[in-house]
């Protein structure tokens, strides 16, 4: 079946009221699940499992994809309202984000995540329908050796977080590879940095670090900075985006589209590396007004281009399960053992042999992307008034909110202790003029990158010239090479020829 | 993460929560109104996947009244497991999921509470491994890659699940019963069976090694290769196992279920009592067939003696892989 | 703060635990289990590496302090207002407040409590108001989550009352 008899057959399956509903339902229920930290798609699929044994397959299927999508949605209104990122994806967002909201543009912030989420859910969507038995193939001949590479890639983009000092950017960084060290190595499952403490095996959840970092540090902060008496009410300011907003966030938000869906269809890319490099190009190609605004008042286009990475490269996870019926992420897995318990086995012939249902869950996911612009828009005003709540309130709000996120999942001391103990460092942190950002992003691609290395070097018997023999490898480390010097020498140049 | 499911989604959705009410036929007698079911790993798993089809099978048969869950995911059931311990002590109604993934993992992250810890009532399944080869690769029998492995096993890169797993400890017996010695193998571990397949299959590494399961569809369609399943017997007809190619080896990960710590011998029978029951029941077979598991019921001391030894070769070769103290 | 020979006496403090957490650092690399199967590359070089730069940046940051350290030159600590001990002081509480209740007396008076305390913090006055407010939402959301969703988010003394007794 073609792409297009093949959608067409899903729309009409999709559009029908039982099953419009269902995927109402699911993105009701996703993007609550959205909003909170810690709590994301994976977990909501899994608790949904049991009704597969009464919901006929499409109708679950549905369901689960509004969930989906609708979690990446609800992620990104915290992060930008309140600095608690739902989800691993959506803490780049929060870097801009939340300081737009915190000058009076919450509105134009959180209606560039929507549009941006629903323009980079299309062109996913779009990519899974038509490109993704195409490229899957491509995906597949990248090894353990070009993931460190990109990962090496990635590391550049600290450079657009590191802040007013080097010295002190780079402790960030390392800060956070030591926590990302927490945890049994993969390759030789020995606990490592965990104190002897059992909780601390699985490692530490890096959207814990994100909202101790963030929010509970930031909040701290004003408290120790605190005037008696002062009342302040953050400005909410225009709700509707500028002009000047949409045309700083097209290119964002179709640059974005662009790389998330690629690192999506990798079996070992996910959904945040994406978001880095898009903030750190959007950062580097903003115009020169723009930029000042990055790091200090909020940039729309740090929104708009993460943002958008993040939902396409969520929509890419899709296409190897798909059409390979491989598990790249959580969420994934989850839905994969859901066509287990169908008595579907998924694989690469499931596009045969389930056409129907395959072609369905498309179509149901154009469906959910456009039921999830029209439900978040309007809701944009409602949302942007939390933060109209009297500063005390709103603070107490917070950390309770960020509580419950930590504790609901785990129901672990330890975890609340992480959370508030990381939260007293970012204090300090933010006291001594240390950025929090590095300490994230050393921590996603601290293990990413160092499993990666050493995959590679146990599959080249310890030859490390593997990093420069393959070419694939060798291309993006180039690529980062010239992502590092290039701006430098562009701007030696133009110095030049105005000299 | 700490979960307990009730009726789920009762308050949005009544429909579904009043269709999953016990509806089945109330034939059996009921053993137990209440039953406390722990699952030491994340909902979605093999574990919760195991405990679940109990649930549905038990209660749909009207041998438990109702099922509480907890799921206390992290480190191969090492985070639930001293939980368990601690909280359920002496309970007759608690059960527990674990396999031989805890077996391991209770020694490679030494563990001071282990799976000796709790009461054995019966092992329920297992899911016997498959070594496996890209589509192109130069490998078509299990004789090449086995003389490929003897002559030199760094050379041999094997991708699969976590080191000091179910996988690597099959591919630790292999150069074992070659006379070499385990820690030269060339183990790649990746996190989860997406990334370990699509390195296979992408040719990244020589070889790979998983549950049957696990690879089963991309055998079918083609995209690997299988030379040999890791069971007693032959899974599949056209399949040799490691033992008939000449290497002394079976390995299978297992799933069973477990009482809480200082339970009666009366305490103890009567619930492998109920999993006897369960597995008698039509329903279970059925379960068997969708999900795709092996039967392998154990109960009573059988089962306890299977544990022991499954212990002590884990261990021993753990430690040849240098993973154990 | 600031000593009278250019060291800036809080700056080397934020040196110190940067060089602290090195050691650290260094302790747990130690700790790692020997494993001789992974000559190449084994678990223990990147937390070495970790460590060392640590150790590194640590003490590039001990001379920077010494020499009068950055905190001078950090324009957001100029205008900011003093130090205001109270409003710290009511927040750790708060923080502490809920890792104590948490356990023994479950999420939703652990979360009121936390609340009061934090909106405290904040020069709020209107403790009972603040009281009730956070017990309504605290038991709202306690609701969803367990009733809704079958998550559960610690279950005490006040939940046991309303939905009757916990397991």
């Amino acid at each position: 079946m073609d792409a297009i008899s093949g959608l067409a057959l899903g729309f009409g399956n999709a559009l029908t009221l039982a099953n419009l509903g269902w995927a109402l339902l699911g993105c009701f229920l996703g993007t609550a699940i959205g909003v909170l930290p810690g709590i994301g798609p994976a977990l909501t699929i899994a608790l949904l499992l049991p009704i597969t044994f009464t919901v006929s397959a499409t109708g679950a299927f549905i369901l689960f994809c509004g969930v989906f999508y609708g979690a990446m949605y609800g992620g990104s209104t915290t992060s930008i309202l309140l600095n608690t990122p739902g989800e691993s994806g959506s803490i780049i967002t929060s870097l801009e984000g939340a300081k737009m909201a915190r000058n009076g543009r919450a509105g134009p912030a959180l209606a560039t995540a929507a549009i941006g989420s629903f323009v980079a859910g299309t062109v996913g969507t779009l990519g899974i329908a038509f490109l993704g038995p195409l490229i899957v193939d491509y995906a597949l001949l990248l090894g353990p050796a070009e993931y460190f590479s990109l990962m090496v890639l990635c590391f550049v983009t600290v450079s657009a977080v590191l802040g007013g000092s080097a010295l002190r950017g780079l402790t960030s960084l390392f800060f956070g590879l030591m926590l990302g060290l927490v945890g049994i190595d993969l390759q030789t499952g020995q606990p490592r940095l965990t104190f002897g403490i059992v909780e601390l095996l699985d490692g530490v959840n890096v959207v814990l670090v994100a909202v101790a970092l963030f929010a509970v540090g930031e909040t701290l902060y004003l408290a120790w900075r605190y005037v008696e008496g002062e009342q302040k009410v953050l400005p909410v300011g225009s709700i509707m985006m500028s002009k000047s907003d949409w045309k700083r966030s097209f290119w964002p938000w179709v640059r974005g589209a662009g790389l998330g869906f690629p690192f999506g269809v990798m079996p070992a890319g996910g959904t945040e590396m994406p978001t880095m490099l898009s903030y750190y190009a959007e950062r580097k190609l903003a115009s020169p007004e723009a930029r000042a605004e990055f790091g200090t008042t909020g940039a729309i286009e740090g929104v708009a281009g993460p943002e958008a990475a993040n939902n396409a490269a969520a929509a890419g996870v899709l296409v190897p399960m798909l059409t390979l019926g491989l598990p790249t992420s959580a969420t994934a897995a989850i839905m994969l053992s859901a066509f287990q318990s169908y008595g579907i086995q998924p694989g690469p012939l499931l596009f045969t042999t389930q056409a129907e249902l395959v072609w369905t869950l498309i179509a149901s996911l154009f469906v959910a992307n456009v039921m999830l612009v029209v439900l978040n828009l309007p809701l944009v005003g409602l949302w942007a008034r939390i933060l109209k709540v009297p500063q005390p309130q709103l603070y107490a709000g917070i950390l309770v909110f960020a509580t419950i996120g930590t504790y609901g999942i785990s129901n672990s001391v330890v975890d609340l202790m992480l959370l508030y103990g990381i939260g007293i460092i970012a204090m300090f942190m933010r006291r001594f003029d240390f950025p929090v950002a590095p300490v994230v992003i050393g921590m996603i691609l601290g293990p990413m990158a160092e499993q990666a290395m050493r995959q590679a070097l146990t599959i080249s018997q310890g030859d490390w010239t593997t990093f420069v023999t393959r070419p694939a490898s060798l291309g993006i480390l180039l690529v980062a090479v010239a992502a590092l010097v290039g701006p430098r020498l562009y701007g030696a140049w133009l110095r030049r020829a105005a000299g | 993460m700490t979960l307990r499911r009730r009726s789920l989604l009762a308050a949005g959705l009544p429909a579904v929560a009043a269709a999953t009410l016990p509806v089945g036929p109330a034939a059996a007698q009921q053993r137990f109104a209440s039953l406390y079911m722990f699952v030491p790993a994340g909902p979605g798993g093999g574990w919760d996947g195991l405990a679940r089809a109990i649930e549905q099978v038990a209660r749909t048969a009207g041998l438990v009244g109702n099922f509480q869950f907890e799921n206390v995911g992290g480190a191969g059931g090492m985070v639930g497991l001293p939980r368990f311990v601690a909280q359920r002590r002496g309970r007759g109604d608690a059960l527990m999921v674990g396999g031989s993934v805890m077996v391991g993992a209770g020694i490679t992250n030494r563990s001071p509470v282990t799976i000796k810890d709790v009461v054995p009532v019966a092992r329920m399944t297992e899911e016997v491994g498959v070594v496996v080869v890209p589509a192109n690769s130069e490998f078509t029998t299990i004789a090449q890659l086995i003389a490929a492995l003897r002559a030199n096993p760094g050379g041999v890169a094997v991708g699969g699940g976590s080191a000091g797993g179910t996988d690597h400890i099959t591919l630790g017996l292999m150069l074992k019963a070659l006379g070499r010695n385990p820690r030269e193998a060339s183990y790649v571990a990746f996190a989860g069976g997406g990334p370990a397949q699509a390195a296979i299959m992408g040719g990244q590494v020589k070889a790979g090694i998983s549950g049957y399961s696990e690879f089963a569809e991309q055998i079918r369609a083609g995209r690997m290769r299988a030379l040999a399943t890791t069971g007693d017997r032959r899974s599949t007809a056209d399949l040799p196992t490691l033992k008939e190619s000449g290497l002394d080896v079976v390995t299978a990960n297992w799933r069973g279920v477990f009482g809480a710590p200082g339970i009666s011998a009366a305490q103890r029978q009567a619930l492998s009592d109920l999993m006897s029951a369960v597995h008698t029941l039509p329903a279970w077979r059925e379960m068997l067939t969708t999900r795709g598991w092996d039967d392998a019921f154990l109960t009573g001391t059988a089962f306890g003696e299977y544990l022991t030894r499954d212990i002590a070769a884990t261990e021993g070769v753990l430690r040849d892989l240098g993973l154990a103290g | 703060m600031r000593g009278r020979g250019g060291a800036d006496r809080a700056d080397l403090g934020a040196a110190l635990f940067v060089l602290g957490l090195g050691l650290v650092g260094v302790w747990q690399a130690l700790a790692i289990p020997v494993s001789p199967l992974y000559a190449q590359v084994g678990p223990k070089l990147v937390p070495w590496l970790v460590a060392a730069g640590l150790l590194v940046l640590g003490a590039l940051l001990t001379v920077h302090a010494a020499r009068g350290g950055w905190s001078r030159g950090i324009e957001d600590l100029q205008d900011a207002a003093p130090a205001n001990r109270r409003a710290l002081g009511l927040m750790l509480a708060g923080l502490l407040a809920n890792l104590a209740l948490i356990g023994p007396f479950g999420f939703t008076v652990a979360a009121s409590a936390q609340f009061v305390l934090v909106a405290a913090a904040f020069g709020s006055r209107a403790h009972l108001r603040n009281l009730v407010i956070a017990f309504v939402v605290a038991l709202g959301a306690y609701t969803v989550f367990v009733k809704v969703l079958g998550v559960n988010i610690g279950a005490g003394v006040v939940e046991g009352l309303v939905f009757g007794a916990p397991e």
